[in-house]
């Protein structure tokens, strides 16, 4: 298992990283700008996001609380996790490139990757509208 | 036939319905513990949706597990439910009433929720017309609900999302506010009007329209944007058909069109906002302390030793130069190396600017020299005339000092 340090993993993009192309800025805006419910179709501005290079702004949050380095997390809109349970559209899944960990990031980070839209679901509920093949983790 | 229809239509929903205990127990188990959160909160909605079915259930894991480690997804679904049941509201009740549980302002958001369908009872809509089926009336009655008189202790608690969802639930059965303090968190004066908005009431809206041009930040941390966004959010679902058409590049255009829209709307006299910038220029330290029993705490301080209070910044005090220049030289206390302990809610995030430290501590994890530091700075404050405030911090500080 790779462990690194978030600054480092900028430089990921050149090993697992997707075309040299400039990163789309996305914000929760966009993203959670809509009253989401299971089902509908997702408004254009946000399925024309699916599967671009975008840049994120958020705050890191693991799925399950508990410590140490981790190879996904939820990027989410609040900085504190007690605004309320963050609805589905309020939350990006990012995942790090395969073997690759690292720690949860305090303060505002920056994540940039290939993003994905559409309803995911298991055991017929839908776990995730949002998820993106994150390269890069900054601190904002 | 109608009751073949019924059939045909019910078996599928049937064949996923927890048929016995030992299901419910299951759907909370994985509520509560399923390492993915779409998962998690699937199930806390199926929980939910099954009202006083499913209550024993959540009470043997309470009981087995303790009553925090039930997440706030599951209390969220449950007081957000149109499920509405005896079991159910005694339980959010239970949860609210309790100061060591980390989500009891959710609970009274569902008890809010409650109190404003006993109050007012939805009418009684005929499908067959075409129109929308509308909230169930409650199955349940309960005076101190119905008269509001259940949120009188908790319409100033400490906790804002607490205080905001009692006072959301006094509003809603029409209870006089005599007795509330008057709301100086911008948190809580933007959530408590988009509640509001969303339960079909008309609240003054100029608070949202403030936030619109709101850009202040808390060391580093973008809650004016955040307020704005939840503002926005809130008017757009509001307005619907009558929102504006925007575009980003102007944001001074886009509130005044967004104001017009809701002016007309509202009949309210509405004013267009003045720009709110960031507040943190200059400040070389500081602290949070989110905490769901004592309140939230902010506190940042300048390297001439003005010390600002309060999310917005806006209260202040000078400490007297001798002493602070003894703190700040003594700062390199409160630097950790990372995050100590695992947050699950409560938590202190400790900020030095110059070396770029930010880290979250969660309660009893406090190495004792940063813990030592905190202190004589709540002593200087107190040293200074600031009584009231050092002793809620003591009391939120304390909370996180290890053991």
């Amino acid at each position: 298992m790779l462990r690194l340090p978030s600054t480092l993993l900028l430089l990921l993009t050149t090993v697992f990283g997707h075309p040299a192309t400039e990163p789309e800025p996305v914000g929760f805006p966009v993203l959670a700008g809509f009253a989401y419910k299971e089902g509908m179709t997702l408004p254009k501005e946000v399925t024309d996001l699916d599967e671009k290079v975008v840049q994120i702004r958020g705050f890191m949050r693991r799925e399950f609380a508990g410590s140490g380095p981790v190879n996904s997390f939820m990027l989410i809109n609040d900085a504190c996790g007690c605004m309320g349970t963050p609805m589905m559209n309020e939350i990006v899944f990012c995942t790090l490139p395969d073997g690759v960990t690292m720690e949860v990031l305090t303060g505002v980070v920056t994540v940039t990757g290939k993003f994905y839209v559409g309803e995911q679901k298991e055991d017929g509920d839908v776990i995730l509208i949002y998820a993106m093949d994150a390269d890069t983790v900054t601190i904002a | 036939m109608r009751l073949l229809l019924l059939a045909v239509v019910a078996a599928p929903i049937l064949a996923f319905w927890p048929q016995g205990p030992d299901e419910w127990s299951e759907h909370v188990r994985k509520a509560c513990e399923s390492s993915r959160f779409g998962i998690r909160l699937a199930a806390a909605k199926r929980v939910a949706d099954g009202g006083d079915a499913a209550v024993t259930a959540i009470q043997a894991y309470e009981k087995a597990n303790g009553r925090n480690a039930l997440p706030s997804s599951l209390v969220d679904a449950i007081a957000d439910t149109l499920a509405y049941s005896n079991a159910t509201n005694e339980l959010l009740k239970g949860w609210a009433t309790d100061t060591e549980f980390y989500w009891r302002s959710s609970a009274m958001r569902g008890l809010a929720l409650r109190a404003g369908a006993l109050a007012h009872p939805p009418a009684v809509v005929s499908p067959a017309a075409g129109e929308p089926e509308g909230k169930p009336a409650p199955a349940f009655d309960d005076a101190s609900l119905k008269s509001g008189e259940f949120f009188d202790p908790y319409v100033n608690d400490p906790a804002w999302l607490m205080r905001t969802h009692a006072r959301f639930g006094s509003a809603l059965v029409g209870r006089p506010i005599a007795g509330q303090s008057t709301e100086a968190d911008p948190r809580a004066l933007v959530r408590l009007t988009r509640l509001l908005l969303d339960e079909g009431q008309l609240p003054p809206l100029q608070p949202l329209i403030e936030a619109l041009a709101d850009q202040r930040t808390f060391l580093g941390i973008p809650w004016g944007q955040r307020l704005g966004q939840e503002a926005n959010k809130a008017l757009h679902n509001w307005l619907a058909k009558d929102y504006p058409e925007v575009t980003g590049g102007d944001r001074d255009k886009s509130t005044a069109a967004i104001m017009a829209a809701a002016q007309a709307n509202s009949g309210q006299q509405l004013t267009q906002p003045k720009e709110q910038v960031a507040t943190d220029n200059g400040i070389v330290g500081g602290f949070e302390i989110a905490s769901c029993k004592f309140g939230d705490q902010f506190v940042q301080w300048t390297a001439d030793g003005t010390v600002f209070f309060g999310i917005d910044g806006a209260r202040t005090t000078k400490l007297p130069a001798d002493k602070w220049q003894e703190l700040l030289q003594q700062r390199t206390a409160i630097t950790l190396d990372g995050n100590a302990g695992v947050v699950v809610c409560d938590k202190l995030q400790l900020v030095l600017v110059d070396t770029g430290m930010r880290v979250d501590v969660a309660p009893e994890s406090l190495p004792n020299p940063a813990s030592e530091w905190l202190k004589r700075l709540t002593q200087t404050l107190e040293e200074a005339n600031e009584t009231e405030r050092a002793a809620n911090l003591r009391r939120g500080l304390g909370q996180f000092e290890g053991r």
